[in-house]
């Protein structure tokens, strides 16, 4: 039981951000941080924050959004500790569905119960909040139906305000936090309310409640910000890890030119990849871009193997190595430039200088950050040498220069921490262990912000 | 032969006259150029004239000013402005005397060319008639600009562009001899040549004496001066230059004696010490030993003229025949160009003056179906628009000579748009003139598809009307951008520039709300034009908006935009034009002209359909997501058909 609870608070804040943490950080430079994502729905979620962030998490910026929000409502008493009284007689709904097999007629079922048992609908309150809790459990997080049939439970037009000063005051405000749960709930896993919903609603809680506003707020916004994401992310990611590398690669480098190569594949399939780790697969991408610039590298200078670094891809985490260079001093740079005596008719160039407003900062801009350039990107089930060095051998065929220019290897941190929970990954896991895998992936968050 | 003994007297006749009118027209010189402020468009004006010290104190500091704010319509149009100075009212440079000394040569050059010229004759000969370049020899015809002290004529531009009206209108191929000799061959010369060289060569060249030829394009070296072969080592001694090298299509090359050759010769940079090629200017002539010239090339048109491939073989050039300074050459090519050009469009005017003469002839005589054909629609129209590309162009030849007579140093854009937009209407214009002649049109004995065959040329060579178009949409953005950057420099200190930002924030502010700029041409242009004046001002709006659109879009990378370039420079031709004829219209409505009335009809239907071509072309240009995808689709078939050495699909049948 105790362990139980920390891990699914957990997996609802995990859902916050799954959403939107994705494809941003296409450039392989950029470490991935959690924090924008959740800058970005902090803004958009409206009224209860389910808890206080942790770990990474906690940003400034996201739980002063939150706190702002939550004039709307109070937040919610501590879910740990409040329903823990009530759950024991609830649980029992969910639990009597045989383990392994659970699935929407189950759930819904253990709903149905609830009504058929308790036909005053006492403590309907908590069954609803250990309802979403649940939802996951069952697969059904993403259900409009089920999201409906949870409000129904709701007794109709009891918590309606009827005067003017219930509705000055918020009426019944426990209700009105767990409808807006609800909603909230299904706004991290990205249901779009329907006409139903906001019929239950109008029954539940009237027009001036608190639920019909997130209700119109997320009718509002989600049409808005449908499409906000240029990158999305499938929604159900490939098990495969080879398949998984390539869907994150060729996130990174949308270059449509560019060429994915699996230069080793996982010596067998059946077994967990973790089994055998001689024979990690190696999968990298490159744009003929690269290659070019590979190819002018001058082989005086070395070129790094950097890495890993993180990349999200929804609740999933993979590691990618990159080979780069650094910066050309200044003075060895070649400056390729169009002879002023060239065209006899027209100019090939113009020296265009745009006016930028006073107020600009002249010494920042983003398209003249330098940074030495990147050749290649690579994922690979182990992120020790030997492994990078077969990556570096495969792209040698390809980049014959490579053979002359020295490689040296900067592998942050000790790999053998890094390989752990990586291992996890590869494995094709069923549900249950998905929730350990998180609890690693969130472990290793914590890593790299300490590191 | 009558004819031809006449001539000499005319020639003399000219060359006292011209003795005569050589003082005002030094007076509405200018100094020779100044540093170049822009590269391809720093006026290097008809520095036909060398006395710059005559020039009073007021004319230096218009000069000064000009330098600092273009008057150019043209430049002015691409910033959203409209600029008159330069094209209201409709410029009249000539002064009485200048008129007067015209009038007397118009006569007999017509004359010459309608009695002596045999253009039929010259183009089935493939060269001009041995009493043809005589008696021009003798009119004085090969000296037009020369000054007269120099043994010339000493015409300012527009006197020339007048006279080669006339040549246009008569024989192209005539045209091309006499262009490519004092046009381009030796307008080095008489631009950049110091007065040694001035004296040595242009009596002779003047008089006809000696044929010059400019010698720029080389096999591998069309636009691209980068890739010139063609060399000059400078003498250990330091006393000549060694030329070597070929030169293709050399007008004239086969009769010169004088040639403007442009080579690479290595020159040191003072500061680093780096020895570069850069390319040089030389005058070279054919005494100088090694040069020699290939048979006459066969060509589609301008038979009569001679070209000619021409070979340095070891040239050996005295160093004071360099023109211009050591590595200046480029410069030295493109003044030579630039000031060409108004030239083309003159000649292009007179021709079509003739063609349509012919068109009208045939129209009012044939009779068809019992009604003379000019009474069907289709003929009414084709000759109405022949009629309106004519005046368009003649109005911009004489307005682009009249502002390079009045000292203007920014006459680029109009020129290279004179030269484009008269090429193209005077191909309409004739090939419409065939095609109401019908199968007569298609025969030799009219004339007219020797002049369709001489004008194919004049698209082609002194800068492809394509090359040109970039020119004229680029050198209009460099300036736009200029301004970009003005407003920049004007932000850092805001107080100081309270003024020129407010009035760039209320003209942005009217554009988002649709007001306009509050630009108009009333006034300026006579009340009876005054609707084709808003419709000018509404095109140019929104011409300048998408212009400064495309360059916040592109930036740098407009230069390789082509396909945008493309549709700026038409929209830019189509205005120029409006303004131009609108100009003229207005002139001939207030002085009350007896044709006022019919220049008006011109005017206006020439400023309906340009206004209505640059606001459609705009509007796709700014908004229309089929035009990305058309561009896209250019590139795709372009590149299939490359990639297919010709056409991709096969035949419809299947084999």
């Amino acid at each position: 039981m105790r362990q139980l609870k920390p891990r699914e608070d957990k997996a609802l804040s995990r859902s916050h951000t799954a959403s939107w943490e994705l494809g941003r950080n296409s450039n392989p430079r950029q470490s991935v941080s959690p924090k924008e994502p959740r800058i970005l729905t902090a803004s958009l979620r409206a009224a209860v924050p389910l808890q206080a962030p942790r770990g990474l998490h906690c940003s400034a910026a996201a739980t002063a959004a939150g706190s702002s929000d939550s004039w709307l409502a109070p937040p919610p008493p501590e879910p740990q500790k409040e329903p823990t009284k009530a759950l024991a007689f609830h649980e029992e709904l969910f639990q009597r569905a045989p383990e392994g097999t659970r699935d929407k007629a189950d759930f819904v079922r253990a709903v149905q119960n609830f009504g058929q048992h308790n036909v005053h609908k006492r403590g309907h309150v908590d069954f609803i909040y250990l309802a979403l809790r649940k939802m996951r459990e069952f697969g059904v997080e993403r259900d409009l139906a089920v999201y409906n049939l949870l409000l129904d439970v709701f007794p109709k037009e009891v918590f309606r305000p009827r005067s003017i000063f219930q509705k000055m005051f918020i009426h019944y405000p426990r209700q009105q936090e767990c409808g807006v749960a609800v909603l909230e709930q299904m706004e991290n896993h990205g249901v779009m309310p329907n006409k139903e919903t906001e019929f239950l609603l109008l029954q539940i809680f009237g027009r001036k409640s608190y639920p019909m506003l997130k209700f119109v707020r997320m009718k509002l916004w989600f049409s808005r910000f449908k499409n906000i994401n240029p990158f999305p992310v499938p929604r159900d990611l490939p098990q495969d890890p080879v398949d998984l590398a390539k869907l994150g690669l060729r996130h990174m480098e949308p270059n449509l030119n560019a060429t994915v190569t699996i230069y080793q594949m996982p010596s067998s399939t059946d077994t967990t990849g973790a089994a055998d780790p001689a024979e990690p697969h190696i999968v990298g991408i490159q744009t003929p871009d690269q290659q070019a610039a590979l190819a002018h590298h001058n082989p005086a200078r070395p070129v790094f193997v950097e890495g890993p670094f993180s990349l999200w891809l929804r609740n999933k985490c993979v590691y990618y190595h990159i080979l780069r260079a650094d910066l050309l001093p200044p003075e060895e740079r070649e400056v390729e430039e169009i002879p002023e005596e060239w065209n006899l008719y027209y100019p090939m160039q113009l020296h265009l200088d745009y006016g930028r407003s006073g107020w600009d900062d002249y010494e920042f801009d983003i398209d003249k950050v330098e940074e030495g350039p990147v050749f290649a990107i690579c994922m690979a089930g182990a992120h020790d040498q030997a492994t990078l060095a077969k990556w570096i051998q495969g792209l040698q065929e390809t980049n014959p220069a490579l053979a002359q220019i020295p490689v040296v290897f900067r592998l942050a941190g000790s790999t053998g921490e890094l390989l752990a929970p990586s291992s996890g990954l590869e494995e094709p896991s069923p549900p249950p262990p998905e929730v350990q895998e998180e609890e690693e992936d969130d472990q290793q968050r914590q890593h790299q912000g300490q590191s | 032969m009558q004819a031809t003994r006449m001539a000499p007297s005319v020639g003399r006749l000219l060359r006292r006259l011209g003795a005569a009118s050589s003082r005002p027209s030094v007076l509405l010189g200018q100094p020779p150029l100044g540093p170049a402020r822009r590269p391809y468009a720093s006026g290097a004006a008809q520095a036909v004239l060398e006395k710059s010290d005559s020039l009073s104190p007021e004319a230096s500091t218009r000069e000064n000013q000009a330098k600092v704010e273009s008057k150019s319509f043209a430049v002015g149009m691409f910033k959203g402005q409209l600029t008159t100075d330069q094209v209201f009212p409709y410029p009249s440079v000539l002064n009485e005397e200048q008129t007067q000394f015209l009038k007397e040569l118009v006569g007999p050059v017509s004359r010459f060319f309608e009695e002596v010229n045999d253009a039929a004759k010259n183009d089935m000969m493939e060269k001009v008639e041995e009493t043809t370049m005589q008696g021009l020899k003798e009119l004085g015809a090969f000296g037009l600009q020369v000054p007269s002290e120099l043994g010339g004529v000493g015409l300012c531009n527009t006197q020339y562009a007048r006279l080669v009206e006339i040549v246009g209108t008569h024989d192209l191929g005539v045209g091309i001899t006499l262009g490519a000799h004092q046009s381009i061959g030796f307008k080095g010369i008489l631009l950049f040549g110091t007065k040694a060289q001035k004296e040595k060569y242009l009596p002779k060249l003047a008089s006809g004496e000696t044929i010059a030829a400019f010698c720029l394009t080389e096999p591998s070296s069309g636009s691209d001066a980068a890739s010139i072969r063609t060399s000059a080592v400078p003498s250990p001694c330091g006393k000549y230059y060694t030329l070597n090298g070929s030169k293709i299509w050399i007008s004239n090359g086969g009769l010169a004696d004088v040639f403007t050759v442009f080579a690479k010769t290595p020159v040191t940079d003072a500061a680093t010490g780096a020895v570069k090629e850069k390319i040089t200017a030389f005058v070279v002539e054919r005494g100088f030993g090694g040069v020699t010239h290939g048979p006459p090339e066969k060509k589609m048109g301008i038979k009569a003229s001679n070209t000619a491939e021409v070979y340095f073989d070891g040239v050996r050039v005295p160093t004071e025949n360099v023109l211009g300074e050591v590595g200046g050459g480029f410069k030295v090519a493109m003044h030579i160009l630039n000031n060409g050009r108004f030239g083309m469009a003159a000649a292009l005017a007179g021709t079509m003056r003739g063609i349509i003469a012919k068109a009208v002839d045939h129209a009012t005589n044939r009779t068809q179906f019992g009604d003379k054909i000019h009474n069907f629609g289709l003929i009414q129209e084709k000759l109405a628009r022949m009629a309106m590309l004519q005046y368009v162009t003649e109005s911009m030849a004489y307005m682009v000579s009249a502002n390079m007579d009045q000292g203007a140093t920014d006459f680029q854009i109009e020129a290279a748009i004179s030269k484009i937009f008269g090429s193209e209407a005077a191909w309409k214009v004739t090939d419409e003139c065939i095609q109401i002649m019908g199968g007569m049109g298609f025969m030799k004995e009219p004339g007219v598809e020797r002049v369709l065959r001489d004008l194919r040329i004049f698209r082609i060579f002194e800068g492809t009307n394509d090359i040109l178009r970039l020119f004229v949409a680029l050198q209009g953005c460099m300036d736009k951008g200029k301004e970009l950057s003005g407003l920049g420099n004007a932000l850092k200190n805001p107080f100081g520039n309270a003024g020129l930002l407010l009035g760039e924030a209320g003209k942005q502010l009217r554009r988002r709300a649709g007001l306009g700029s509050g630009l108009s041409l009333s006034g300026l242009v006579h009340p009876e034009l005054n609707r084709s004046g808003e419709l000018t001002v509404q095109a140019l709006e929104q011409f300048a908006s998408v212009v400064e659109a495309k360059l916040i879009k592109h930036k740098k990378g407009i230069v390789n935009e082509q396909l945008v370039l493309q549709r700026l420079a038409d929209s830019a031709i189509d205005l120029y034009a409006m303004v131009v004829v609108l100009s003229r219209a207005s002139r001939s409505l207030s002085e009350g002209h007896s044709t006022a009335q019919h220049e008006k009809m011109l005017c206006d239907s020439w400023c309906i359909e340009a206004a209505a071509r640059v606001r459609e072309s705009m509007s796709a240009l700014q908004s229309d997501p089929q035009q990305q995808e058309l561009f896209r689709n250019f590139k795709s078939i372009s590149k299939a058909l490359v990639e297919r050495g010709g056409m991709v699909t096969s035949n419809p049948l299947g084999f």
